[in-house]
């Protein structure tokens, strides 16, 4: 009982299962995003390659910084992210469901923003502070979107589990026919959550270098990219599960495969926006989010429910 | 056409000015370095003169004593200002606050020869370092 | 909220040369900028007295790695006024063919290296991959790709033989194509425009008060393009419209060099169409007679203008360049004063800067 436990929890689905699922994630969109400019891309260890040369380097701690705060940060991040992709079903297979892990999960994955913004004021330097200040402003303008959207199949399946809402899939069919626009506005806000062009605004590199991971070196920055990346895996099997679920039901190998093949054509998705569009500024991102985006949600909300 | 600016600065001011065949492509106007300032107003505000190229800052191996200041005017035409002023103390008029576009470069004829520029706040540094301690280079001679 | 001061520069992803710039801000507006310009000053002014005029050709060549040519080709006329010489006309149509075929590969670059700053990795990725077809051509005509010591006082170093016209039109027209669909993307993609349209926008009057010159001032408006008002030869046979735009922000200026691109591409089809005769150098003695001469050109960022003072001996006795970066550098901290954090790299990305030159 407690080695299937641990099994769970280390191999899969848990952190061995994110790491090399963070691991293709990353190739596969550096992959994507330079055959779009014109470029060879990485081979299929460079990410691990990368980190691994990460892990190996100085660290280097600003004058007047708290080693304890910047060192426990990227830590309470990987926890909250793993233990989010913990509950999160993984190609129908899941142990950890209850009634409302839904929010849970969705409070699990803002712990991670919420740290970045700290990492950037505990490191003082000018670069971060303002990374930082800016990420929590892009915060308030995609995070209330993005929770619309995610509530509107947990209102049509009639629960707050996301087991249920799967298995209410299997009989009403994906829950994108239902809701597309609540698709589109959950795609924009995980664009948003994951800090990825165009809404890349808190680490423009040509604004504030790099944003709250300016002061990072070597151990630490190796767990934040970890985290992002592990971030963005997770986001992905939720988006799939929530709007794209439909095929549990049917042989165990197929389903795998369909999930597999979701999560490839949702990276390509994330590819294909980052690569075409430009930085928007903030206050562009504001007026967009509040005026548009969240009246569409509002609007989304409103027919799933009179449905 | 050159020539009637010339001849209306000369009325303006009320004095002649002598003309140099002393630059290929450019008129060129002599003009002592007190009357800067009434030259540049007439050039500007009443020809239209209103594109200054840059400011030369030079010593002449025939005249060692002085350091030659010029204004190069451009309208269609170059038009070239030459002024005079000692070595031992060079000090001129500002014109920054007819063309603000001047700043850089009285600035670096100011760092380079030791000019000292009046009506304007002091004139920092803009290629040298802050700490530059040698004196102009331009009036340095090389050390073989 | 209090002002905090961000330190751009020297070393900042944003430029590709160093500069000091300490830019306050309040929150996301920003109040104004201190510019502080040498990290890259060489002294070349006096070096140039220490140097005979042949030993002057390479050292004026690296003032600047991007429009290297045209600090040459003006030194070189310079020089000729002075010595009293007129190149055959095949070098003086080499020289104007290399000029443009910079003029080009300069606003590729800056395009470039706008689109990056806004976060348009993409498009900076393409326009660069056409620069190098443009890279190309001057590696084949001169040997180098990007130095290519093309003049001499007296002509240029090399010939175009019955090969070369052919491959530069054939690879030019390809390169058309592609110039196309940029401009299409440029014009049309609204998070381009988005980014720069009504940002930190100059009057007229502003341009003349300030001395701009180049692409930022046709954007505002102001007709001057030194290539038409006070060319050098053989401009004054090639026709040419100059390119200008009334609206006089950053998306005015990054229009005017995209359509200057396409200009440059036609002036250069005029060059190998006219290409005339003859041999491409002329003896030229090393001893300069003395007199003083003053010669402006149309560099890729505006009007570069040269004053050389000769004193009979074989070395210049005074060299002044004065470049268009410095220009633009002079109004840089009034356009930092109107605009939000985000604008920074748009307007500094604008104007085109290259320290260098400015430096010297």
């Amino acid at each position: 009982m407690i080695f299937q436990l641990l099994f769970y929890l280390i191999v899969f689905p848990g952190l061995i299962f994110q790491f090399l699922s963070a691991w293709v994630f990353e190739w596969f969109d550096r992959k994507m995003i330079a055959r779009f400019q014109r470029r060879v891309g990485p081979r299929w260890f460079q990410p691990l390659a990368d980190w691994i040369k990460l892990l190996s380097k100085e660290n280097i701690l600003p004058k007047g910084s708290n080693e304890g705060v910047l060192t426990l940060l990227p830590i309470i991040s990987l926890c909250s992210v793993v233990t989010a992709g913990i509950y999160v079903p993984v190609a129908g297979f899941n142990y950890f469901s209850f009634e409302g892990d839904l929010i849970v999960i969705l409070f699990l994955l803002s712990v991670p923003t919420l740290a970045y913004y700290l990492a950037g004021i505990a490191s003082i330097g000018i670069y971060s502070v303002l990374g930082g200040s800016r990420s929590i402003l892009q915060f308030f303008s995609y995070e209330v979107p993005l929770l619309l959207a995610l509530s509107g199949p947990a209102i049509l399946a009639g629960s707050w589990s996301i087991q249920n809402i799967t298995s209410s899939q299997i009989v009403k069919g994906p829950f994108i026919i239902f809701q597309p626009l609540g698709f589109i506005l959950a795609v924009v806000g995980l664009i948003g959550k994951l800090n990825r062009d165009p809404l890349d605004i808190p680490k423009a590199k040509s604004e504030v270098i790099a944003g709250s991971l300016t002061e990072f070196t070597g151990i630490k920055l190796a767990f934040w990219h970890l985290v992002m990346n592990i971030q963005a895996v997770v986001g992905i099997f939720l988006l799939i599960n929530l709007y794209l679920s439909w095929s549990i039901s049917i042989t165990p190998l197929l389903s795998i495969l369909i999930f597999v093949i979701e999560s490839l054509l949702m990276i390509v998705i994330l590819s294909v926006i980052s690569a075409i569009f430009s930085r928007i500024r903030i206050d562009q991102l504001a007026d967009i989010g509040w005026r548009i985006l969240v009246p569409l949600a509002l609007l989304q909300l409103f027919v799933v429910i009179l449905m | 056409m050159v020539q009637k600016v010339i001849s209306d600065i000369e009325s303006e001011i009320g004095k002649p000015y002598q003309q140099l065949e002393s630059i290929i492509n450019e008129h060129v106007l002599q003009i002592p370095s007190e009357d800067l300032r009434q030259v540049v107003k007439v050039l500007t505000q009443k020809h239209g003169y209103n594109h200054l190229s840059t400011i030369t800052a030079q010593i002449t191996k025939e005249d060692p004593d002085y350091i030659e200041v010029l204004y190069h005017f451009w309208k269609g035409s170059g038009f070239t200002l030459l002024l005079r002023l000692e070595k031992e103390n060079p000090v001129i008029d500002s014109i920054i606050d007819f063309i603000p576009g001047v700043d850089f470069y009285e600035r670096e004829v100011a760092e380079m020869y030791g000019v000292h520029f009046n009506l304007r706040d002091g004139t920092p540094p803009l290629l040298l370092p802050d700490d530059w301690t040698e004196g102009p280079p331009m009036l340095t001679s090389e050390k073989e | 909220m209090e002002k905090i001061t961000i330190p751009i520069g020297p070393q900042h992803p944003l430029l590709k040369e160093p500069l000091s710039l300490l830019i306050d801000i309040m929150g996301e507006n920003v109040l104004g900028g201190d510019l502080r310009l040498g990290y890259v000053h060489r002294g070349i002014e006096k070096l140039a007295q220490t140097r005979n005029y042949v030993q002057n050709v390479p050292l004026i060549e690296r003032v600047c790695g991007i429009c290297s040519h045209v600090h040459t080709t003006t030194y070189c006329y310079a020089v000729e006024k002075l010595l009293g010489i007129e190149i055959p006309a095949r070098a003086q149509y080499i020289r104007a063919l290399m000029c443009e075929l910079e003029r080009i590969h300069s606003h590729l670059l800056w395009l470039g290296i706008l689109c990056k700053h806004i976060g348009l990795d993409t498009i900076f990725m393409h326009t660069w991959h056409n620069r190098e077809m443009v890279l190309d051509i001057m590696e084949e005509l001169s040997g180098g790709r990007v130095s290519h010591a093309a003049n001499k006082i007296g002509g240029v170093r090399f010939d175009l033989d019955q090969d070369h016209g052919p491959m530069v039109v054939s690879i030019l027209n390809k390169l058309r194509v592609e110039i196309d669909k940029l401009r299409d993307v440029v014009m049309y993609e609204p998070t381009i425009r988005a980014r720069t349209q009504g940002v930190a926008p100059l009057s007229p009057e502003e341009i003349r008060q300030f001395g701009v010159v180049g692409p930022v001032a046709r954007a505002s408006g102001v007709d001057v393009d030194f290539r038409r008002d006070d060319p050098l030869p053989p401009y004054d046979q090639l026709k040419f419209s100059v390119v200008t735009n009334q609206a006089g922000d950053a998306w005015a200026r990054t229009l005017v060099r995209v359509e200057e691109i396409e200009e440059s591409m036609k002036i250069c089809g005029q060059i190998l169409q006219d290409l005339p005769d003859g041999s491409v150098e002329i003896r030229a003695s090393r001893r300069v007679p003395a007199g003083q001469v003053v010669v402006r050109a149309e560099a890729p960022r505006g009007e570069l203008i040269y004053f050389l003072r000769s004193d009979g001996s074989d070395s210049p006795a005074r060299l002044k360049i004065r470049t268009p970066s410095l220009t633009a550098l002079s109004i840089l901290p009034k356009q930092l004063s109107e605009i939000q954090v985000a604008d920074i790299p748009v307007v500094i990305a604008g104007v085109d800067l290259c320290i260098a030159c400015a430096d010297r």
